[in-house]
């Protein structure tokens, strides 16, 4: 065998060994969606968004209450996390910038985004819902705030620090005070990557349970009040799919319809904002 | 021409980082309305002589100014002077262009804003006036909200010499502004830069000799920090009283 042939024969191994393991995980993600869709659809109905649960063994009702619920937490995560994230974001890479305060935060925001969630979730529970003795949604949004902050932060550092310096020095050389140079300067500068960060964390965060399970709980109910236990629609899934009844299965099943739809739609509308940007 | 003085140095030392001494001893005035062009090999300081005249390095931690440079009355290296109100009367271009990530009509506005100007008829219009100046108006008029980076390289440094125009300085800094440009964009620079001088005293750093011989009245050459010989460009770069300095603008070493 000469030395071409060896190659051609490497070169297809590599080439089916890589292929193979790209179907295998395509398979299953197809497999997935599909199977979530097709069930999901299955469970479609006016009812699901508009009425709510009834009780248990009667036939009908919907997840009213977990659509609202889980948009009630989701925002008010929203609030509390995209500012301080932001803010955070922008003290690391401007105002410490090159100092060792940021490095240890940015190793130490690194190490937060990969804590399991349902550390965040028993912690809040120390913090908030024990303490306060009852469940609510604002703990709920606080355990998911928490999950947030890390990953804004951390994409906010890095698109801050990719703004070029001559940006910046150009503007002071105008008369900008350094806090006008960030907002009306740099944040334009990597505004597309930043908001690709806050939409990539509301995406991290729409599919979280185990944080919500020790925090807002669940509530059979429709409930506009923060201070009680909340429900929401991944909670609403988990007792769903574990309950007895055919039409729980069913409308646990279409929620996770949504909820997959929604954090598809998310993550596409960010990747549509940096294809744009880098067109222009 | 004039001879009126806009700026004088005296005995200038500077240091970076606490210890290093990147300027040693300079004096040098600096005459309205002219050109004066800071010539060099790489690291002679003249771009750290340039930064002291809006005091840039006050960006940067642990910098240290010694001696005075005098500007309207005043030192300007004093610790109570007003960095951004400095900033406002001497303005800057930098060797990329660096426009900002907005309309070309609010990069100029940008620095009037600061000033506080919100009127809009009075912005369009100083707006507009700055861009002809920069001799970029013809070129942008139709386009002024479509975004600063649409323009070729050229028209940004003249976007951003506009910006700084804008703002009516009294003096204006040059690094090296045509060292990221072809030749075209480099002579309308240049053009340009001749035609400022009626309204702005310039001070220009520049690595092309051609360039300093071509555009500036008085040249300064520095070596190793310090100033080795400054005089009319004309004397410099045919006449020069230092070995050195002919030995440079003749091209045997940098």
């Amino acid at each position: 065998m000469n030395a071409r042939q060896k190659r051609k024969i490497e070169n297809i191994i590599a080439l089916s060994l890589s292929t193979a393991a790209a179907g295998f995980g395509i398979f299953w993600l197809l497999f997935i969606v599909s199977d979530v869709l097709m069930h999901g659809v299955a469970g479609f109905s006016a009812a699901l968004f508009l009425s709510d649960p009834v009780p248990a063994g009667v036939e009908g009702g919907g997840l009213r209450n977990a659509f609202v619920g889980q948009l009630m937490i989701i925002s008010v995560a929203a609030l509390i996390g995209v500012p301080v994230g932001l803010l955070g974001g922008t003290f690391l890479a401007e105002y410490a910038r090159g100092r060792q305060i940021a490095r240890i935060i940015s190793v130490l925001a690194d190490i937060m985004v990969s804590v399991p969630s349902i550390i965040i979730g028993t912690f809040v529970y120390a913090i908030l819902v024990k303490p306060l003795g009852h469940f609510s949604g604002w703990a709920g949004s606080t355990a998911l705030a928490m999950i947030m902050i890390p990953v804004v932060l951390r994409t906010t550092e890095d698109m801050l620090t990719l703004v070029p310096w001559t940006l910046r020095e150009a503007a002071f050389a105008l008369g900008a005070p350094y806090y006008k140079v960030i907002f009306q300067v740099v944040y334009r500068g990597a505004a597309t990557g930043i908001l690709t960060g806050i939409l990539l964390s509301i995406a991290r965060v729409v599919g979280e349970t185990a944080p919500l399970l020790f925090t807002s709980f669940n509530n059979a109910f429709f409930s506009v009040d923060m201070n009680g236990p909340m429900p929401s629609l991944t909670v609403s899934i988990f007792q769903y799919a574990m309950g007895p009844y055919d039409d729980w299965h069913a409308q646990a099943w279409a929620a996770a319809f949504v909820i997959t739809l929604a954090i598809l739609v998310v993550t596409v509308v960010s990747r549509m904002i940096i294809q744009w940007r880098y067109k222009k | 021409m004039t001879e009126a003085v806009e700026i004088a140095i005296h005995n200038l030392n500077f240091y970076y980082a606490g210890a290093v001494q990147a300027l040693k001893a300079i004096n040098l005035d600096i005459m309205k309305n002219q050109i004066t062009a800071l010539i060099g090999p790489s690291g002679c300081g003249k771009t750290t002589l340039l930064r002291c005249f809006n005091r840039m390095h006050d960006l940067y931690p642990r910098h240290r100014y010694e001696g005075e440079i005098v500007m309207g009355g005043r030192n300007i290296l004093a610790p109570d002077i007003d960095l951004i109100d400095l900033r406002s009367k001497v303005g800057m271009v930098f060797q990329k262009p660096t426009p900002f990530p907005m309309t070309i009509f609010d990069n100029v506005a940008y620095g009037l804003r600061l000033k506080g100007i919100r009127k809009k008829e009075e912005l369009s219009e100083r707006v507009e006036r700055s861009l002809k100046h920069a001799a970029l108006w013809d070129e942008v008029k139709d386009k002024l909200w479509a975004s600063a980076y649409d323009l070729s390289g050229g028209q940004q440094q003249r976007l951003v010499i506009a910006r700084a125009l804008a703002v009516e300085p009294g003096v204006l800094l040059f690094d090296e502004p045509t060292s990221a440009l072809d030749p075209i964009s480099t002579a309308k620079i240049e053009e340009l830069v001749i035609q400022l001088k009626n309204d702005v005293t310039i001070i220009i750093v520049t690595h092309n000799m051609q360039q300093a011989a071509r555009i500036s009245d008085r040249t300064g050459f520095l070596m190793l920090g310090e100033i080795v010989e400054v005089g009319t460009t004309e004397k410099i770069f045919t006449s020069p009283s230092e070995k050195l300095t002919e030995e440079y603008v003749t091209g045997r070493f940098g």
